[in-house]
């Protein structure tokens, strides 16, 4: 954040997360999933759209774990992802 | 006998001294005023002086010409200084109400513009639902670490750099360490460069605002999941802009010491 006194130029102004803070994850439950995203992540040149499962997956994880509050993974915008697996199960 | 003849002398005396003096008054200085009255007619009169200043009692004075053309052009002057009065007293009222108008005004022009990063409106969880990945706009996103000087943490970045596009949801991982004896507790905040895309770069969730304790030797992962907001890729001043830059700071969190949190300020 800005704290010099330039009053004409943009300043920053940080936000407040839309769901607000992560709790830490003392027990590193979740870990494994981390370290697999870490690795896609590094795999794939750090290309995020490559790597959205693994990111799911740990978010799953989490709300499994009661780190996070618990949500429909479309609203995290894993909707192409929900509706790929639907048809999968689907088709089997 | 010396008595009778002591007020007697006095008698004498004091009639000859009335008498004197009351014939004297009268008939002297008539004579005088008589002699000299047709000489000195219509002139100043002895012991008389002229005064430079006026007096309460004297008439008012009239203006130095009474012509027919001088009183038009001071009616004239007159009028025309009341108008430049009146117009002068307008600005004046006029810019004291302007400067209580700023106030209101600058808070919403600065909501419409977007200047300074203040809150755009319409950031609902709905959206992240519906939105629509730009898959034709790579953005790259880096992340820095910083910790203040009176916090013994490590804090680092997990990774250097990820490539999102607007609208798709990213995660993305930080780790700190406390080596000391002691738990500790931070408190983070963040920001974002280029300023004017800090407005666009929305987090869902991370670990910034609020207190996170670490114990002794402890080290933990610190996710941050955000989303660029699709309407990035429309903004004509975001044209040029394909890094972004996340810099997370760590600071002690101290009792009574309030790190400035957002909100509307």
């Amino acid at each position: 954040m800005s704290t010099a006194m330039n009053f004409g130029t943009k300043s920053f102004q940080p936000r407040p997360p839309d769901k607000g803070s992560f709790p830490l994850d003392h027990f590193g439950e979740c870990k494994n999933f981390k370290e697999k995203f870490m690795k896609c992540l590094r795999d794939n040149n750090f290309e995020n759209a490559l790597c959205r499962n693994e990111s799911k997956q740990y978010l799953e994880c989490r709300m499994e774990r009661q780190l996070m509050a618990p949500e429909p993974l479309e609203k995290l915008g894993f909707r192409d992802l929900m509706d790929g697996k639907s048809e999968a199960k689907d088709n089997f | 006998m010396g008595g009778l003849w002591l007020s007697g002398w006095w008698c004498i005396s004091l009639g000859g001294w009335r008498w004197s003096r009351a014939g004297a008054s009268t008939g002297a200085v008539e004579k005088v005023e008589a002699f000299l009255r047709p000489a000195w007619s219509g002139r100043r009169r002895l012991g008389t002086w002229t005064r430079l200043t006026r007096g309460p009692a004297d008439p008012p004075r009239r203006p130095k010409s009474t012509s027919r053309f001088q009183r038009a052009q001071d009616e004239d002057w007159r009028r025309r200084n009341r108008t430049v009065l009146t117009y002068v007293a307008a600005a004046a009222v006029g810019m004291l109400g302007a400067s209580y108008a700023a106030v209101p005004l600058y808070r919403l022009y600065c909501q419409t513009t977007g200047l300074g990063g203040s809150a755009v409106a319409g950031h609902a969880s709905d959206q992240i639902e519906n939105m629509i990945p730009v898959k034709d706009r790579i953005i790259k996103v880096t992340f820095n670490a910083d910790v203040h000087a009176s916090l013994q943490w490590n804090f680092r970045p997990q990774q250097t750099e990820i490539y999102v596009v607007p609208g798709e949801t990213a995660l993305a991982f930080y780790k700190a360490k406390n080596p000391t004896d002691k738990p500790v507790i931070g408190i983070s905040t963040y920001n974002v460069v280029p300023f004017e895309a800090g407005q666009y770069f929305n987090k869902i969730q991370c670990f910034c605002f609020e207190e996170q304790r670490l114990n002794p030797q402890e080290e933990v992962d610190m996710p941050v999941f955000f989303y660029i907001d699709p309407e990035f890729a429309e903004d004509p001043r975001m044209v040029n802009v394909d890094l972004i830059t996340l810099s997370y700071t760590f600071f002690e969190a101290k009792e009574g010491h309030k790190l400035p949190v957002p909100g509307y300020n």
